[in-house]
């Protein structure tokens, strides 16, 4: 069998070669002759030194001889620069595996959100003591960057807070609203966005914006910085990144979803308005019924569950940031991490909430 | 003229408006090695980056292997694209991707090569700068010197007859520095590539540099060009001699 090199022996050239001929290469047997031709070679690239290469990996796999034409020594030059029997191991550099089995991925999804949860309250942990120390030296606090955070947080949140709570309010309406208007009760509406809003949607709400926007944008943040090695710098400046990065952030988060919250629980009551307003109920009547259903207990649990939540937020969001690896694949796995995370604490905790109130009877 | 694989004419280069350099005319020759030198902040990354087109230029035209990079069809522009491979100053490599992955990609992206002539390519570009062995490793798991050696892997991958190198010796111990010197000699030797390389170290300048040209912060332009041996010997400009003996500067 002859292998003929053609005049310009590039890219362009080399494909169809190893697509209709490298096959038939494949088939030689010990004892035959391969005949590989590059007199009329006039160019060359290094998809021809790679088909001269693998000429060679499967004469010494399967034993048939290489005879050359090679006036141009464009072969011989190649055999100079590589040589073809480090890369006769086809296997050495395969990728593990990945396991694909259903169970194992259920066990391994598993481990990682228990790792989850246990490095979020390790790092709380880390926060509370960094917390302490601030207590003893306030001045070690960042007060200019945690302003910034608060307004990052807080104020650049308004219109899409607004936004998402005043359509809450107008679909919760909407639907009870509809129900409700069959027997004739449809003002009551106005009691049941004003209960459901202050005691559990306005904070869940928020929280899940916040986890989304500002969660996010904190793991990125700090997994940046991590990449850049300025956690690294501020370690061996003897500043904790947790009293320095973190800090800042988690009291932010916390401190800003509580207003956010009550801004959310109103701009969802002005939506309600709007729905009963359609339906005929006076602006007066309906506002007398908000105003009556709203309790101090209420009011304190919302707030209380904002808090929380604020704190989980961005605890979620600091952890996975400072804990991300050191690419840009990572960060964005950390920004996405941190989301996740954020949304499982949110509704555990608003589970534990729920009972212990149903317990307290509250 | 024939010789010529890149030609910069009259090129003013900035952003948004703000000159940073301007009459700047050189030409590149085949299998030479380039340098383009001066002080931190003359604009010789700012050179390497509106030569390759990332940024517009302000005037003036820049042609590889007789394409024009900006100012000609979207073709023309392909053609120049393909005549050139460029590496970072951080290497630049994909977080996500082994080192064999990442040589791998322009081949994908380019090329119709079934895969097992894909991967002994990429393998093969690899052995050519010493990694091979490390072809699974991911970037983070490898050195800074290792780094450098895998961006030019891949920005060999295509076999351009042009590579540029924005500072290879940045953040690289001198033995490292040195071995890297040493690849590129041999690549220029073996592959006929052509070098253009951004750097103001001093010893890769003298190990390596056929011709230079040295920018200038203050004029804004080149202020010699030439052999740097001959330029630090037989310079008229004080400012060039002075850059290429540190130690008189200092004394």
């Amino acid at each position: 069998m002859t292998l003929n090199l053609p005049e310009i022996c590039t890219v362009d050239s080399v494909t169809p070669l190893w697509k209709q001929r490298m096959p038939e290469v494949g088939k030689l047997k010990a004892g035959e002759v391969l005949i590989l031709d590059a007199d009329s070679v006039k160019r060359y690239d290094g998809s021809a030194e790679a088909l001269i290469i693998e000429v060679h990996r499967c004469a010494a796999a399967q034993g048939f001889s290489v005879e050359y034409r090679d006036a141009t020594s464009v072969i011989a030059k190649t055999l100079k620069i590589f040589n073809p029997a480090v890369f006769s191991d086809h296997t050495a550099y395969d990728l593990p595996p990945r396991n694909t089995h259903t169970v194992v991925q259920v066990g391994e999804a598993a481990v990682r959100i228990w790792r989850d949860i246990v490095d979020v309250l390790a790092f709380l942990g880390e926060v509370v003591t960094s917390g302490l120390s601030f207590l003893v030296r306030p001045g070690r606090l960042r007060l200019r960057d945690t302003m910034l955070c608060i307004e990052r947080a807080g104020m650049d949140a308004l219109p899409i807070v607004a936004l998402i709570g005043f359509l809450i309010g107008l679909i919760l309406a909407f639907l009870s609203g509809s129900s409700m208007r069959q027997f004739g009760v449809e003002v009551y509406v106005a009691d049941l966005i004003s209960i459901g809003l202050f005691r559990e949607m306005g904070a869940l709400i928020t929280a899940i914006i916040l986890a989304g926007r500002t969660g996010s944008a904190f793991a990125a943040e700090l997994g940046t910085m991590k990449v850049n090695e300025e956690i690294d710098a501020l370690t061996t400046l003897s500043l904790p990144p947790v009293l320095f990065l973190a800090l800042p952030r988690v009291l932010a988060a916390a401190f800003v979803l509580p207003f956010l919250s009550i801004f959310a629980v109103f701009m969802g009551l002005f939506g309600g308005f709007v729905v009963l307003w359609m339906m005929d109920i006076p602006a007066i009547t309906y506002w007398q019924h908000v105003f009556n259903a709203i309790t101090v207990n209420n009011v304190l649990i919302g707030l209380t569950k904002a808090l929380t939540f604020g704190l989980l937020v961005g605890l979620s969001g600091c952890s996975h940031g400072l804990h991300a690896k050191r690419s840009a694949d990572a960060v964005g796995q950390a920004a996405t991490a941190s989301v996740v995370g954020s949304l499982v604490l949110i509704t555990i905790f608003d589970g534990i909430f729920s009972v212990l109130l149903f317990i307290l009877d509250i | 003229m024939n010789d010529t694989v890149i030609e910069v004419k009259d090129l003013v280069a900035g952003y948004e408006g703000r000159v940073i350099l301007k009459d700047i005319s050189f030409a590149v020759r085949k299998g030479e090695t380039f340098i383009v030198l001066g002080g931190s902040g003359c604009g010789k990354s700012t050179l390497l980056k509106h030569m390759i087109g990332l940024h517009p230029l302000l005037a003036g035209e820049v042609r590889i292997l007789g394409h024009r990079i900006q100012g000609g069809g979207v073709a023309e522009r392909e053609a120049a694209m393909r005549s050139f491979g460029v590496t970072y100053q951080s290497g630049a490599l994909f977080g996500n991707m082994t080192l064999l992955e990442n040589v791998c990609l322009p081949l994908e992206s380019f090329t119709d090569l079934p895969s097992d002539a894909r991967r002994l390519i990429a393998e093969m570009k690899l052995e050519l700068v010493g990694l091979k062995p490390f072809a699974n490793y991911f970037p983070t798991d490898v050195s800074g010197g290792m780094k450098k050696r895998a961006a030019i892997a891949r920005a060999m991958a295509l076999d351009p007859q042009v590579l540029l190198l924005d500072e290879p010796s940045a953040g690289l111990d001198p033995v490292t520095s040195a071995e890297l010197d040493r690849l590129i000699l041999r690549l220029r030797d073996t592959h006929g590539i052509s070098f253009v390389i951004v750097t103001h170290e001093l010893a890769s300048i003298f190990a390596i540099g056929d011709r230079c040209i040295m920018l200038d912060a203050e004029t804004r332009t080149i202020i010699a060009e030439g052999n740097p041996t001959e330029l630090r010997d037989t310079s008229p400009l004080e400012k060039v001699r002075t850059f290429f003996n540190p130690a008189a500067r200092q004394g």
